[in-house]
């Protein structure tokens, strides 16, 4: 697990923790794994990448429009960070996991730990054998359909097409997937299609 | 009962009525003034010499001019890569109320280095001083404590110490630089202190700006809406009826013979003016205008080699007045690069320096701080059992009785 830093936690809670990214506009996409690491050693806490912000680190600050400068000189996108090197110092992108599960030494539980990650622990991206070492099972579905407050069945799509992805056998992986979602769903039709035509192989 | 609003608003009204009637007046003298002051261009030295002579005797303030009265230099072209340093500083002044003798200041810190290779670092550092060389300030048999004005003097002291160390750190020399401070450098807050308090602060000052020259960063300071009236000094002398240069005659204001005649001054058409009023409308969007030497005391007496000269600058509907010590006025090409870098600066900010901007921003105290820091101190002060009992006018304050 040498994957690279991306971010520190600045809010930590049992089910969600929001880390800010080192990079500006550089967070992990939406649906991604992430790690965060604990006090514990060895003990380290998953979660999936549910929103991603970027705004001014002083409460209440707001953006101003740049991309046309008082000279009349016009500024594209990239150029007005190149232009304005001090916006880098002044935003910050953060985003948030929902926790989904930890691991302890080698085994991977997906439930919830039994403490948070700390404030200003790090967070770190994990590469393709970790996802594919933490959704070896499908019970976080669950945890991830039923959150409150969170875009829950695009995170699990965007979750579930990351993990496919990764995977030799794609197409079967997405169908066993499908089935779970199914019966995990089974009360209410309409959702589990829409969620279905997220991941349709 | 707080503020009554009612009986504030009338006032008000007729404020800005008088506000309306003044201005109007001004803006009518100010045209006079200035052509009063555009038809001596190309005479500066014999106006030179009338304020070298009019120094000591007469009752307003001074600049002698350096360069053509009627300079309006077009914005140098700004080099593609440059780097810039500023510092900013805030305070908590000692409270006589509070539970200990100690005071807070916090300098904002500012690196910013455009062109290929973009970067800029952001931070602050806070200081606490408590101790007793802190808090006053002796020369064995006096001792003057540090707080009001003498706290302003030590905070412009450890902004400029900070921002010469900032500059060693930060600038390799490899590009163009720019090290920029919010306000004035002429320290004249200090010009009224006993001489000891001067030496102290006034030294260490001038040490930073000594650093700054063995060094050859372009040091400047920025001034937003200037209200000094200094060229209009200089008008005031093209007015004055006293003034004989010929004959090593200046100003004499206690023996005005206009006074004498019981007639108006004649230089009472300056009353009011700024010197932004008079050479702003001469100047287009990022010119510049004439240098001058600011003609204070302490500048005159005490700055030696950084005696600070200043010129105008036109930054869109805002006239700002850029200082920067002789050795930068002494050398066209850095008065050009502190011309065309303030200048870029105020674009990037929307109209003001973006780096004091940023410095300001790194190093003001919120009331939220303010309070998180009193809690802090009170708190540490009663686990360590020091008396740290404030005055009852500061607890009355706090709570009202009911």
């Amino acid at each position: 697990m040498t994957t690279q830093r991306i971010g520190e936690i600045i809010e930590s809670s049992t089910t969600r923790f929001t880390a800010g990214a080192y990079e500006l506009l550089a967070a992990p996409p939406f649906g991604a794994l992430v790690r965060a690491v604990t006090r514990s050693e060895g003990l380290a806490v998953y979660g999936l990448v549910y929103e991603i912000r970027t705004g001014s680190r002083e409460p209440g600050g707001r953006a101003v429009v740049r991309g046309r400068t008082y000279s009349g000189r016009e500024l594209y996108d990239a150029e007005i960070y190149a232009e304005n090197p001090d916006l880098a110092e002044v935003l910050q992108t953060e985003f948030s996991a929902l926790t989904v599960g930890f691991a302890e030494g080698e085994a991977i539980y997906q439930y919830l730990p039994p403490q948070p990650p700390p404030v200003h622990y790090s967070v770190y991206a994990c590469d393709a054998d970790e996802l594919l070492r933490f959704a070896a099972k499908n019970d976080f579905f669950r945890a991830v359909l039923f959150a409150t407050h969170i875009p829950g069945d695009e995170l699990l799509a965007a979750a579930l097409r990351a993990v496919a992805r990764a995977r030799p056998d794609r197409h079967d992986y997405l169908v066993r997937a499908g089935r779970d979602l199914a019966g995990l769903l089974k009360d209410d039709h309409d959702r589990l299609v829409a969620l279905l035509h997220r991941i349709r192989p | 009962m707080g503020l009554d609003l009612a009986a504030l608003s009338r006032q008000v009204r007729e404020l800005s009525g008088a506000a309306v009637r003044t201005a109007a007046s001004a803006a009518e003298r100010a045209v006079r003034a200035r052509e009063r002051y555009l038809a001596v261009a190309g005479e500066e030295r014999h106006w030179a010499r009338a304020v070298d002579l009019s120094r000591d005797t007469a009752s307003w303030l001074l600049a002698r001019p350096v360069e053509r009265l009627d300079t309006a230099r077009d914005l140098p072209t700004c080099p593609p890569a440059y780097a810039v340093v500023a510092t900013d500083g805030s305070q908590i002044d000692l409270d006589r109320h509070g539970s200990v003798a100690c005071y807070l200041i916090n300098i904002g810190q500012v690196f910013i280095r455009y062109g290929q290779r973009p970067t800029a670092r952001l931070g602050s550092r806070p200081a606490l001083y408590y101790r007793e060389e802190d808090l006053y300030v002796s020369d064995g048999a006096r001792r003057v404590a540090i707080e009001g004005n003498y706290l302003s003097a030590r905070r412009d002291v450890e902004e400029g110490l900070a921002l010469a160390d900032l500059a060693e750190t930060a600038l390799d020399g490899a590009l163009p630089a720019l090290a920029l401070q919010d306000g004035t450098l002429v320290r004249w807050t200090l010009a009224g202190a006993e001489r000891f308090v001067q030496e102290r602060f006034l030294g260490q000052y001038l040490g930073y700006l000594e650093r700054m020259r063995a060094r050859g960063i372009p040091t400047a300071s920025y001034i937003s809406r200037p209200r000094s009236p200094e060229v209009v000094g200089v008008i005031r002398l093209m007015l004055c009826p006293d003034v004989d240069v010929a004959a090593g005659r200046g100003a004499r204001c206690a023996e005005c013979s206009d006074a004498r005649a019981g007639r108006e001054p004649s230089c009472a058409l300056c009353q009011g003016l700024v010197d932004a009023d008079v050479l702003g409308a001469r100047l287009a969007e990022g010119q510049r205008g004439p240098l001058f030497v600011s003609m204070s005391t302490i500048n005159i007496e005490r700055y030696g080699p950084h005696c600070i000269h200043f010129f105008h600058l036109r930054v869109g509907r805002e006239v700002c007045r850029v200082e920067i010590p002789a050795w930068v006025a002494s050398v066209p090409e850095q008065v050009d690069l502190v011309h065309s870098l303030v200048y870029d600066q105020c674009l990037r900010g929307g109209g003001y320096p973006v780096a004091l901007a940023r410095a300001h921003e790194q190093a003001v105290i919120r009331a939220v701080d303010r309070r998180a820091f009193e809690r802090m101190l009170a708190g540490s002060l009663a686990r360590a059992e020091a008396n740290g009992a404030v005055s009852a006018k500061r607890e009355s304050k706090e709570f009202s009785r009911l």
